[in-house]
């Protein structure tokens, strides 16, 4: 043991080439972004000389005038309302839902399981959901486009199976002791199953957060866009101006990737569950 | 049905009050509608408001398939479609595994690389898109400078169709690789070491226990990711709208039903919004993911009872 610091070590190959591999793909995986702040922080002049001239002084010039010119508050301040109003909805009415499924407290508790799990085998909601839209006048308005995120089958089984870990005789204890049914669920339950509510209600506000499909579809008013519609809108608008077009993609980018980084725990727990029970 | 501890008599239906909101949403929004594009597919409906609505029978269909230059188009896109599926489940389910192998080994900074495989997947598609528009940029991007060092070029997503579909295939890896990776670790993470240690023991090489121990050991894993993979692919047509748009020789079918359904277009294809038609092609797709996802599941079934029985 005491030669152990002396005898030169053997190469591990293995070590070296697996390192190999992660490192050319952590290029590729941060190459691309590494570029966007890099262009994002340049001068167009600088970026029309040369593309991938790495930057020497910051010009924050681009942050600015994307911000100002972009519409950009108004599309941020929309995404935020549509994200966090739908996911509230969402959760609340999903809890209420999924509480008494998960318990059996109510007639037809497996039906209601069974409409949830048939959902991802059916046909596109697509078309006479906009059917649908049209004809209640919810098309171009924004009370509309927050209803059709109000639903969301995977995180609802989620909260149903994570209810099923509660031991149901809390629910008897609470209710011998004079806890009526409403006080039961938002006191005592709530707290009990947040993991569950932290996973489903990321996924979910990511999914609100990037959706560009229904924003195309739905919304026509300009006012009413989303960040994502907007960008598209800003690209179509500055698509030869990279530097700026890059300082907002950055802009649309942070909120995200701040809240990965936090509730990266959650995130992957929701994308796994179920996954490896098989 | 379990007991109800919460009281009798009228307080009785205070669970069922208190569930119907959540219930009416989704049956009014998705489960309702979804059901409908049946009855729709068989009518022609269009986007505009008030206009009436006729049962048209199987015309949709018909015209979908067997109706001259619009059906030649309609099934290229579904081959598309396919090749598309078959090329990102393949490559993103053999990197997500290779991957996944890497930075589940007792080594520095696996948690690093983990968050960083991972991390666009929750980009959406606007920014993954964007974000590789300028990665691929012509006039001297970084992608074109890597190129040069091998004496190639490409024009990328201003290429001829095949080349721009193919660069599209290579961002949707990119952007979702990473869940891929982290449901075989997840997999993974579900061996138990001491059979790794046996292994060892009895001098087994590394390719030995991969191949006789942790692959067959994660069957649900490489399940999940199959299906997820295939059904995931013949349904994605988002980076398209973000990197292409509706451009000739390059759409697939879920880009097609929404060109057709909504007339948003660009470039040289137009299209109005004819719904029922819309909603034909949609159930067409909707057919093709069922019978691809339903064949794969029964290989895999027998898969799985040969390797545990």
């Amino acid at each position: 043991m005491i030669n152990k610091n002396i005898q030169r070590r053997p190469i591990k190959w293995g070590k070296v080439l697996s390192y190999a591999v992660l490192i050319i793909f952590a290029i590729i995986y941060a190459g691309p972004l590494l570029m966007l702040v890099n262009t994002s922080l340049k001068t167009l002049p600088d970026f029309m000389k040369s593309a991938t001239s790495i930057v020497t002084s910051f010009n924050f010039d681009n942050f600015v005038e994307a911000w100002n010119r972009a519409n950009f508050p108004r599309y941020l301040t929309n995404t935020i309302i549509y994200t966090v109003s739908a996911t509230l909805v969402y959760i609340v009415t999903a809890i209420f839902l999924a509480f008494p499924v998960s318990r059996g407290y109510i007639k037809g508790a497996k039906f209601i399981l069974l409409m949830f799990v048939v959902a991802l085998f059916l046909p596109p909601a697509l078309i006479p959901q906009f059917q649908l839209m049209l004809r209640l006048g919810l098309y171009n308005n924004p009370i509309g486009y927050i209803l059709l995120f109000t639903i969301n089958p995977i995180g609802f089984t989620i909260l149903v199976n994570y209810i099923k870990t509660i031991p149901i005789e809390l629910d008897e204890a609470a209710a011998m002791d004079g806890c009526g049914y409403f006080r039961y669920v938002t006191q005592i339950l709530f707290p009990l199953i947040r993991p569950a509510v932290a996973t489903t209600a990321v996924l979910h506000a990511i999914g609100i957060w990037n959706e560009l499909i229904l924003p195309t579809i739905y919304l026509t008013n300009q006012d009413y866009y989303p960040i994502t519609r907007g960008m598209i809108v800003f690209q179509g608008v500055y698509g030869s101006n990279w530097p700026t077009l890059a300082a907002a993609v950055l802009i649309m980018t942070a909120p995200m990737l701040l809240i990965f980084l936090l509730m990266q725990r959650y995130i992957i727990s929701g994308l796994t569950q179920g996954a490896v029970k098989g | 049905m379990n007991a109800y501890h919460f009281g009798g008599g009228k307080s009785r239906w205070v669970p069922y009050a208190f569930l119907l909101p959540g219930l009416l949403l989704y049956v009014i929004i998705a489960l309702g509608p979804s059901i409908a594009t049946t009855f729709f597919s068989f009518t022609n409906a269009t986007g505009i408001q008030g206009a009436p609505i006729d049962w048209v029978g199987l015309d949709n269909f018909r015209e979908f398939l067997f109706m001259g230059q619009a059906s030649q188009d309609n099934l290229a896109a579904l081959g598309r479609t396919l090749i598309f599926s078959l090329f990102v489940t393949t490559i993103q389910f053999g990197l997500g595994l290779l991957i996944a192998v890497l930075v589940n080994q007792k080594l520095k900074g696996t948690n690093f690389f983990r968050t960083l495989y991972f991390m666009p997947v929750i980009l959406g598609a606007v920014i993954q898109g964007l974000i590789w528009s300028l990665f691929l940029y012509p006039l001297g991007g970084p992608m074109q400078s890597i190129l040069d060092i091998f004496g190639l070029s490409s024009e990328f997503f201003g290429g001829p169709p095949s080349e721009a579909f193919a660069w599209v295939i290579v961002v949707q890896i990119w952007a979702n690789m990473g869940t891929t990776m982290i449901i075989f670790l997840a997999g993974l993470q579900t061996i138990p070491s001491e059979i790794y240690e046996a292994a060892e023991i009895d001098g087994a090489s590394k390719w030995q226990v991969f191949r006789n121990v942790t692959w067959p050991l994660m069957t649900p894993s490489v399940n999940t990711n199959l299906l997820l993979n295939i059904i995931g692919s013949l349904q994605a047509w988002q980076l398209f709208l973000v990197l292409l748009g509706y451009r000739n020789g390059t759409q697939v079918l879920g880009y097609l039903i929404y060109a057709v359904g909504f007339g948003q277009t660009s470039g040289s294809v137009t299209s109005s919004f004819r719904q029922g038609y819309a909603a034909a092609a949609s159930i067409v797709l909707f057919f093709l993911v069922l019978v691809l996802g339903m064949t794969t599941q029964y290989f895999l079934n027998r898969r799985e009872k040969r390797i545990l029985g």
